[in-house]
């Protein structure tokens, strides 16, 4: 006889597998691990089990909000995801541009699941009451606002502004197009408008690997990217912040060798800016990435650290992982994976179903 | 000095009926002075393949500089030697960020530029100043302040520090506003947007509000970009109506920059800032850099001939509607730029003292 939990993790396989871009694929089972992962044991959900020398259980949020930005459409899916497989409700805020792809996922749910949804632009008064859980995605400025609606009791889960590196410690076997080929996925996939983009590739120079020359090398892959997968249009504002940074770097470029520029011509789908400087700078995005040598001591990579989400690496082994450990990113994967995190990965750090559950304790052993 | 300087600064100081020179052929002129002596400059033209000052025949194809590389310590965009350098201004910056440098070895033509520009574009008598910044003294560096001094040293000379609002600590002097609004002279007020708005914030945690006297008028500067705050220019009208008894047409808004050397002046609101016949504008797509229809939106890039010392185009991260050569409408920062500006630097003070 099917558990709830089972036959709910049924079709929730089933519904997300057309979504598997954003979700990342998986099966039944993969859910249920993942509770095990999160949970200790599946089994806690609805049930006491062994807890130490008590019996406990796990008691999901029965409403959750999600706040969802319009930045990429798989951070607010993931994000329904863990309330749908714990039976929550689910009150999701829409960006105000609407995100078709997550509502082709809700319209996708069977009614069972479906009807654990309601998606609105706006948030209601009887929202902000009823939510047990808050889970944001936005600016920081965004987060502080929606802090100033938390009620004592209720669960804030912030993902606010994040980025991501990639990280070339030697070429391992690989040529310089080969790197490059892995890079532009973790860059270009989404346009950089999620925290799991790259941007900026830090290089380990060394006799076999020239720092520009991979620039140079990651230019003419991107083109090639651009033709294989057009940018599209971007407002005039991202427009204005890209080709302001590109002249500022043609000016710092035409004066001082340790810096450089590639660029699409007469648009601003693309950019490469090598510089010397190992100081991390948040991208104008669209597909402008910043490649730069990777120190030795990493703390040279400046303030900008503190917001930093994945590190992708090549090569990447459990050594070379580890011994980048001590980044403060909350994900480190292989160069070209930056975008493909598993059901199994702690967003921004946290876990993403045991925070949106608490616990009842039986002091009696099994 | 070289003779160009020279001749754009009598230029500026002469009546509008001189028009012997145009100012096409003074900003060619200036292009290749610049051309010829700010090598970081001339290194950027090159890139951008003007390996000649002759290559360029108007000051529409005068390369414009990003305000940001102002902030490139060692490769500063100045036409004379830095180290001979008696004043420099500085873009404010916040915590962590770089900020701009301009460097001046005399402010003989920075001023005339205010000055003339002032009588020009016709702003209103000065009577009476109150100003919403530190004094001179305390902020050496900032242009707006020496803009605000210039001002007060010429049409209102008989005052003295003590115009100057938001002291050593960032405490803004209420009672002041207070004591003016009791005369029955008019009242020159000159300020960033933030401060105003302080003002305001003060006003109303006391209960007061005032009505200045008749002919009294606001001059007000700089966005909110960075700050806790958002408003809009109707909003923030609306509070000095309701703050101070000053209607729309009786406030000025001044556009400019650190890294500018002249003004833009525009009243009330939705109307055009424009700017002195030494100045001109281009509105341009970013995307291909091409100058946009009138009327189009797009980024603003200014030619000041009054920049002598550094570069006389310069690229700004604002979004404009151009409406003739130096007349736009003012759409805003644009909102993907970092904070700056004199209002936040304004804002970071009176944070300060909180």
């Amino acid at each position: 006889m099917p558990t709830p939990l089972h036959h709910r993790a049924r079709l929730i396989a089933r519904a997300s597998a057309p979504f598997s871009e954003f979700l990342g694929s998986f099966r039944a089972n993969d859910l249920i691990h993942w509770l095990d992962g999160e949970l200790g044991n599946h089994s806690a959900l609805g049930h006491f089990i062994p807890h130490g020398r008590i019996r406990s259980r796990a008691i999901p949020a029965r409403n959750i909000l999600h706040i969802v930005s319009g930045n990429t459409p798989h951070g607010g899916m993931q994000s329904l995801l863990n309330g749908l497989i714990l039976g929550a409700y689910n009150f999701v805020k829409t960006p105000s541009g609407g995100l078709p792809e997550l509502e082709a996922y809700v319209d996708a749910l069977p009614t069972e699941l479906k009807s654990l949804v309601t998606l609105s632009p706006t948030i209601p008064d009887s929202w902000w009451a009823r939510a047990d859980a808050v889970i944001a995605t936005g600016s920081d400025a965004s987060m502080a606002e929606i802090q100033k609606k938390i009620q004592p009791g209720q669960k804030f889960i912030t993902h606010g502004h994040k980025l991501s590196i990639g990280i070339i410690a030697e070429p391992a076997g690989k040529s310089l197009r080969e790197l490059a080929q892995l890079a532009v996925n973790d860059i270009c996939r989404y346009n950089q408008h999620g925290c799991l983009s790259s941007q900026a590739i830090y290089v380990k120079s060394s006799d076999q690997l020239s720092v520009r020359e991979f620039a140079n090398q990651l230019a003419d892959v991107m083109a090639e990217y651009e033709i294989q997968n057009p940018r599209g249009e971007i407002d005039i504002s991202s427009a204005g912040a890209i080709s302001n940074a590109r002249e500022t770097y043609r000016f710092l470029a035409a004066n001082c060798p340790d810096a450089d520029i590639w660029q699409s011509a007469d648009d601003t789908s693309w950019t490469v800016i090598y510089e010397q400087s190992p100081v991390l700078k948040a991208s104008p995005l669209n597909r402008f990435i910043y490649v730069r040598p990777l120190p030795d001591d990493l703390s040279q990579l400046g303030p900008e650290l503190r917001y930093l989400s994945t590190a992708a690496v090549h090569p990447f082994t459990a050594e070379v992982a580890e011994s980048f450990s001590h980044l403060p990113a909350s994900r480190l994967c292989a160069l070209g994976e930056s975008q493909n995190p598993t059901l199994f990965w702690h967003h921004d750090g946290y876990a993403s179903i045991a925070e949106l559950v608490s616990w009842q304790d039986i002091d009696l052993p099994m | 000095m070289d003779a160009i300087v020279d001749k754009i600064t009598r230029w500026i100081g002469a009546p509008e009926s001189d028009t012997e020179t145009s100012f096409d052929e003074l900003a060619i002129e200036l292009f290749h002075y610049q051309f010829a002596h700010n090598m970081a400059y001339q290194n950027y033209c090159r890139a951008l393949g003007i390996d000649t000052a002759e290559q360029i025949s108007s000051w529409r194809d005068i390369p414009a500089v990003t305000t940001d590389v102002f902030k490139l310590a060692a490769h500063n965009p100045s036409s004379v030697d830095i180290t001979s350098c008696n004043h420099v201004f500085h873009t404010s910056g916040t915590t962590g960020e770089s900020f701009g440098c301009h460097y001046f070895p005399s402010l003989d033509i920075y001023e005339s530029s205010i000055l003339s520009a002032w009588h020009e574009l016709d702003q209103p008598a000065i009577s009476q100043p109150l100003i919403f910044t530190k004094n001179h003294s305390l902020s050496p560096h900032s242009s707006l302040v020496h803009m605000f001094e210039c001002l007060r040293r010429s049409y209102a000379a008989n005052t003295d520090d003590s115009i100057y609002l938001i002291d050593g600590d960032g405490q803004l002097d209420v009672d002041a506003v207070r004591r003016a609004a009791a005369s029955d002279k008019p009242v020159s007020l000159l300020g960033t947007a933030l401060a105003f708005l302080h003002l305001f914030q003060l006003m109303e945690k006391s209960g007061d509000s005032f009505t200045l006297p008749a002919g009294s008028w606001a001059l007000e500067t700089g966005g909110y970009k960075g700050s806790q705050f958002s408003l809009s220019k109707e909003e923030l009208y609306a509070l000095f109506a309701e703050k101070l008894g000053l209607q729309p047409d009786q406030l000025v808004n001044e556009y400019s920059m650190t890294e500018l050397s002249s003004q833009f002046y525009t009243r009330g609101i939705g109307n055009a800032h424009c700017g002195p016949r030494w100045t001109r504008t281009r509105v341009i797509d970013p995307n291909t850099g091409a100058e946009v229809a009138q009327g189009e939106l797009g980024y603003l890039v200014i030619y000041d001939l009054a920049n002598v010392h550094s570069v006389s185009a310069i690229r700004t991260q604002d979004l404009a509607i151009s409406c003739g050569e130096n007349q736009f409408i003012l759409i805003g920062r644009d909102p993907s730029a970092l904070p700056r500006g004199c209002s936040r630097s304004a804002q970071e003070s009176l944070q300060a003292a909180k």
